[in-house]
């Protein structure tokens, strides 16, 4: 997608934008059957509009709506379980829950040290492939190999074992400059499967207007401060007002996430050393 | 505790440290003749106070690791505050849990003894320590640079900060003298909170508002007329008031007056005038070694197959070995050749106005040995004071400035010890410091 067409998609209105969606869900659901496709689902803000998205054209279609997958990556905010117990009866979603236990089972505390040696060979490999070199790491969800594990070896597990030929996930291009370059359908390997990105187009402003214009539930956690949510030991609010009622437009959404890597550029950068 | 461990406690020797990040020996020597520091004037007169040498490159992150282990980066692994995956181009940023050999506290609590550690560039995000630590530089989020946790509140109520605000204090120099001065204050309610809260052995704090003040307006001391010359001074009087006021609550500790305590001060590096900050990715460039896929390359990622050799900041070179990078080119076979030629030519670099940029061109065995050696650049250049090397990747010209005023030093540092022991090398502080913790006869 040239940059024109991507500047066309992101000035349009809300409700051309909620269109577009539906688009991008109806075309999906024509490509691959139910037990195909899964939705990615945080229980954050734009995963949660997304799976809302795919229950309105799956009404608009007369389809089921697909299964959502829940990555459990070890350290879950209870408000978080909390909304999608709501949401999964409220809707009727059948929520498939993963969790590298392999991993969380060896650690009784974020933050535990884990022997890699303990772990199965599948961990192993996927530890090896990183080209880490310890004996042991701390079980912290957002850390390098943490993330890794938990979160993108739990899920690759769960497309093999299951087969899955689509996964929906909520990004979208203002979050980060490395999602820029994402399209709506997007082939991916190891293993093979398509992406299927329908929000990529909506702003953070958007997710908000949203959500309010059509009731939609979402994390407790917003209204107390909190714009994005992580894993619950790295993630920090730097406000106590609600998410929406922030300034948007001119701070930074993901300031109390911990991936951190452009601040600590920043920061060497002031004082020479980059 | 029963009577017999309270007399054990009472007899132990305790042990403070106060860093002053980048502070130089000679500059304190010249505060102190000027008056400029009466509480360090007469404390360094009461011990030894001297030069200390660093390590190369003498920049913090390395610099505290290796103070902290009492070893060099083979052994700790921390060759910079950035550094490439193994076995490609990518950049990360080695923290506290990259470092690969104990610390001066992880000894202490074999003993189980405590420590607290302030504002130690290098430990974040924080570990586990028996006592209380707080992480230094590079530390972004204050949740992740604190042990145990709980003081996190205690530390948010007093306004303690990691950092200035750098990004805000290097194009406001206003504003930087009020942060300076809010940080350091901060700074202090932390050392008196900690200094009770916890039955330390050690106590160290560690000031790094001299290193931000020094690189944004080094010109402000060396120039007296300069129009923030006072404001200069005048920090370092705030400074200097800290420690007095540590050394007072020193003093009065048990075992201070019979000199059974110690109290040291020591800086990780020095600070001099810039002359001209020096590229060398350009040079690389410039001379053949290194060619990028794009005209505007923005990280040693974009670095082109036909390249030989690339630095990483500040004055790291690593040699495009075959085996060793995605687009290795240079066999192993001949990795000494080229080693030799690089150093060749950088000892001939000069500047505009007709001196040599480098001082020492090392091999990596001349500074490094240990498990992490691989990891290590192939080629460190030490330079003459006023040329400040630098890793940016790109650059138009291999000389240039920036509104930065000071660069390190690496033989400029300082020591001191109330009890007149002698540290010449940092990497010998860790083990005089335990020594000082050892029970006397």
């Amino acid at each position: 997608m040239n940059q024109e067409e991507q500047k066309r998609i992101v000035g349009l209105s809300l409700d051309e934008k909620i269109n577009y969606s539906k688009i991008i869900i109806t075309e999906a659901l024509s490509r691959f059957t139910r037990d195909d496709l899964y939705i990615a689902w945080t229980g954050g803000k734009d995963s949660t509009i997304m799976l809302w998205l795919f229950r309105e054209a799956c009404k608009d279609l007369g389809q089921p709506i697909p299964g959502a997958m829940f990555i459990d990556e070890g350290h879950v905010f209870e408000e978080i379980i909390e909304l999608v117990d709501k949401v999964k009866n409220e809707w009727n979603i059948e929520v498939s829950f993963i969790k590298n236990t392999d991993v969380s089972d060896k650690a009784k505390n974020v933050g535990d040290l884990i022997r890699i040696s303990d772990l199965n060979e599948r961990n192993r490999k996927e530890i090896e492939k990183l080209e880490f070199t310890e004996d042991t790491f701390p079980f912290e969800p957002e850390s390098f190999v943490g993330n890794h594990l938990m979160k993108t070896v739990a899920m690759n597990l769960f497309i093999e074992e299951n087969n899955i030929k689509a996964l929906a996930t909520a990004i979208r291009w203002d979050e980060q400059e490395a999602r820029i370059k994402e399209d709506f359908f997007s082939p991916r390997n190891n293993p093979d499967h398509t992406r299927i990105h329908p929000i990529l187009h909506f702003k953070e402003r958007d997710i908000w207007d949203t959500i309010h214009k059509n009731n939609i539930p979402f994390c407790s956690l917003y209204y107390i401060g909190y714009r994005s949510l992580g894993a619950k030991g790295s993630t920090f609010k730097n406000s106590d007002i609600p998410a929406w009622e922030q300034d948007l437009e001119n701070t930074s959404e993901r300031a109390g996430r911990s991936q951190g890597k452009e601040e600590i550029m920043e920061q060497l950068r002031s004082l020479g050393y980059m | 505790m029963g009577l017999f461990n309270k007399l054990l406690k009472k007899e132990r020797n305790r042990s403070v440290i106060i860093g002053l990040d980048g502070v130089p020996f000679s500059m304190l020597k010249d505060l102190k003749e000027n008056s400029g520091i009466p509480n360090m004037s007469s404390l360094f007169d009461k011990g030894y106070f001297g030069k200390m040498n660093v390590c190369v490159p003498e920049i913090s992150s390395v610099s505290w690791s290796s103070f902290m282990t009492g070893t060099q980066s083979g052994e700790h692994g921390i060759f910079g505050f950035i550094d490439l995956e193994p076995g490609t181009y990518k950049m990360y940023f080695p923290n506290f849990m990259n470092l690969k050999h104990n610390t001066l506290w992880d000894e202490l609590s074999k003993e189980d003894k405590k420590a607290v550690v302030i504002n130690m560039p290098a430990t974040y995000p924080a570990k586990k320590i028996n006592g209380a630590l707080i992480s230094g530089f590079v530390a972004i989020d204050i949740n992740k640079a604190v042990y145990p946790t709980s003081i996190i509140p205690d530390l948010n109520k007093m306004g303690y900060r990691i950092d200035v605000d750098t990004m805000k204090a290097r194009q406001d120099h206003d504003f930087l003298f009020q942060d300076l001065k809010n940080t350091l204050e901060g700074r202090r309610r932390a050392v008196d909170f900690l200094w009770k809260e916890i039955d330390w052995d050690l106590f160290i704090v560690v000031i790094t508002g001299t290193d931000r003040l020094m690189h944004f307006l080094w010109n402000a001391y060396e120039d007296t007329g300069h129009s923030y010359h006072k404001n200069f001074l005048d920090y370092f009087k705030l400074v200097d008031s800290f420690v007095g006021n540590i050394y007072e609550k020193f003093l009065s500790l048990n075992g201070s007056k019979e000199d059974k305590n110690n109290f040291f001060m020591l800086s990780d590096h020095g600070f001099t005038k810039i002359k001209t900050e020096v590229y060398l990715n350009r040079w690389l460039q410039d001379n053949g070694y290194l060619k990028f896929q794009k005209d505007n390359p923005k990280t040693i990622m974009d670095i082109a197959p036909d390249s030989t050799a690339f630095a990483l900041d500040p004055s790291r070179i690593h040699i495009n070995m075959k085996g060793k990078y995605p687009f290795g080119k240079v066999d192993i076979s001949d990795l000494n050749r080229v080693c030799e030629e690089l150093k060749d030519g950088l000892e001939k670099l000069c500047f505009d106005d007709g001196n040599c940029v480098a001082k020492k061109v090392y091999f990596k065995e001349e500074l490094y040995n240990g498990p992490y050696i691989d990891q290590a650049p192939d080629l460190v250049v030490l330079s003459h004071h006023g040329y400040d090397l630098k890793g940016r990747v790109s650059s138009p010209e291999v000389f240039g400035l920036t509104n930065l005023q000071g660069m390190h030093t690496q033989d400029d540092a300082f020591f001191f010890n109330s009890n007149g022991m002698q540290c010449n090398s940092i990497f010998e502080a860790k083990k005089i410091i335990l020594e000082s913790l050892k029970p006397k006869q």
